[in-house]
């Protein structure tokens, strides 16, 4: 098994699998001149948001910390802010300097859109062109942060894709790299069997308390999560109730200890397995993937759910037969062997972390190469 | 023959990894043999009950509880949300964990 992908180097901290320049939207208004700046410029990828306008204390926190994490994701060469006014952006370019690399900013008071995106695109060119210079070299897998997520889940989920992706997730700990698991309510049946694997009585605790929380939350509101979790396309492929979701899904962590437990879009401190408590749907999980600064994500899926992250390359594991050929454009790997040939997880665990090298080396995703990608950042308050 | 697995001893439903029609033999793999005849049709992927279980009993797939049958369940029963309930984040229902 190789230890070494070829990476680009950060001035700071672990290395990066691709080199783009992010346009980052600082809020909803933004996104129009992000969107006309990334068309213009090849090398560059828009990083748009919804609010961020009206949204104060720890909300507001947690979207320009998810903002600035998008930024400094070492797969991120350089950074060009798009703000309405400079009082935020600025907010959100001081938590990105920290890692070293160029951070620029454009703001549309008092130019206005032609000449911001004027100005924003002879920027961008001018990043673009930089990162250009930068060379992969190889890299330790220990530098690796890897997400991994599941969604458009049915049973298969828990039999081919989530177990091979765990099976990958145990070798990246093992090479030194870190892994994050999240998904919360993806526990609602399966935590008292995650929580066993904790490092200690207080991570233990943490990671339960964060899913009996969000059942709290749910329940406290006169709420029948049915229907909405397991959804409707998850029911149809077989899944009853969300403790047979979460059975399966807590296959794609592997077998190995959970170190600690994490906020929304928060970076861990050490290496190994975490979990961070955040919620389910794929989009804003992958983007809290992305902040906390992982270079992949891994995404297994059964009936189908094409969406990747736009800043961390997202490779799409499948198991259905079905979803394999009706929705093979978007499926990177094949993980079916389990259940027509009787394939060990463990080596298609071992064939997928071969892959992964190959991403982060380099190889492209279906998400990507189609553009199948969003961001969206959880909101925890209404705006005011 | 449609195939169904078992994926502990303990487990009262197997998952169809193909396609079963109602009245057809479907054989079990992983950690039971033999064969189960389906009373009803069964989607791939659904479950099909293996061991009776009445109503109020638990439902056991990965060796764990994943709900509770909500009628009596006879070997060969389709399990899904019309025989199975759910015990989790069910703020409708008074009384259930939370």
């Amino acid at each position: 098994m190789s230890q070494t992908f070829l990476g680009y180097r950060r001035p700071v901290g672990a290395a990066g699998v691709r080199n783009w320049v992010a346009v980052i939207s600082i809020m909803d208004n933004c996104n129009p001149v992000t969107r006309a700046i990334c068309e213009a410029v090849d090398g560059t990828i828009p990083v748009t948001t919804l609010f961020v306008r009206g949204q104060y204390g720890h909300d507001l926190e947690v979207s320009l910390n998810t903002l600035a994490g998008m930024g400094r994701n070492p797969n991120i060469a350089a950074v060009l802010l798009v703000g309405l006014e400079e009082g935020t952006t600025e907010e959100v370019a001081r938590r990105i300097r920290p890692s070293g690399k160029p951070v620029e900013a454009v703001t549309l008071q008092p130019n206005g859109t032609i000449n911001v995106i004027a100005e924003g695109t002879r920027k961008a060119l001018k990043l673009a062109l930089a990162a250009s210079n930068l060379r992969r070299e190889p890299c330790p897998v220990s530098d690796l942060l890897v997400g991994v997520e599941c969604g458009g889940s049915d049973t298969t989920s828990g039999l081919t894709c989530n177990p091979t992706i765990g099976a990958m997730a145990d070798r990246i700990i093992d090479a030194g790299g870190s892994v994050i698991i999240s998904e919360t309510s993806e526990f609602f049946g399966a935590e008292h069997l995650f929580a066993k694997r904790a490092v200690s009585d207080t991570v233990a605790k943490a990671f339960t308390e964060a899913v009996l929380r969000l059942e709290r939350e749910a329940v406290g509101r006169g709420m029948d999560i049915r229907g909405t979790n397991p959804t409707p396309d998850n029911i149809r492929g077989g899944l009853t109730t969300i403790e047979e979701k979460a059975l399966g899904a807590m296959a794609k962590a592997g077998t190995r200890s959970l170190a600690g437990v994490l906020t929304y879009g928060e970076p861990p401190k050490a290496k190994g397995l975490y979990f961070m408590d955040a919620p389910a749907p794929a989009v804003e999980n992958l983007t809290a993937f992305a902040a906390a600064g992982c270079q992949l994500i891994f995404f297994g899926t059964g009936v189908g759910n094409p969406i990747g992250n736009m800043v961390s390359p997202t490779v799409k594991v499948c198991g259905n037969v079905n979803t394999l050929r009706t929705m093979a454009d978007n499926i990177d790997f094949d993980a079916s062997d389990i259940l027509e040939k009787s394939a060990k997880a463990s080596s298609l665990g071992e064939k997928l972390y071969s892959f992964a090298v190959d991403v982060a080396s380099g190889t492209r995703t279906t998400s990507e190469l189609l553009d199948v990608r969003e961001t969206a950042i959880s909101r925890f308050a209404p705006t005011i | 023959m449609p195939r169904a697995i078992v994926l502990n001893p303990q487990d009262n439903v197997a998952t169809l990894i193909d396609t079963g029609e109602a009245g057809v033999a479907c054989t079990l793999q992983g950690e039971a043999d033999g064969t189960v005849t389906l009373r009803s049709a069964v989607p791939f992927g659904h479950k099909v009950c293996v061991r009776a279980t009445p109503a109020g009993g638990d439902i056991l797939k990965y060796g764990q509880v994943i709900g509770q049958a909500s009628k009596n369940l006879e070997v060969g029963d389709h399990v899904h949300i019309h025989n199975v309930d759910s015990a989790r984040g069910r703020g409708d229902k008074p009384g259930a964990r939370s």
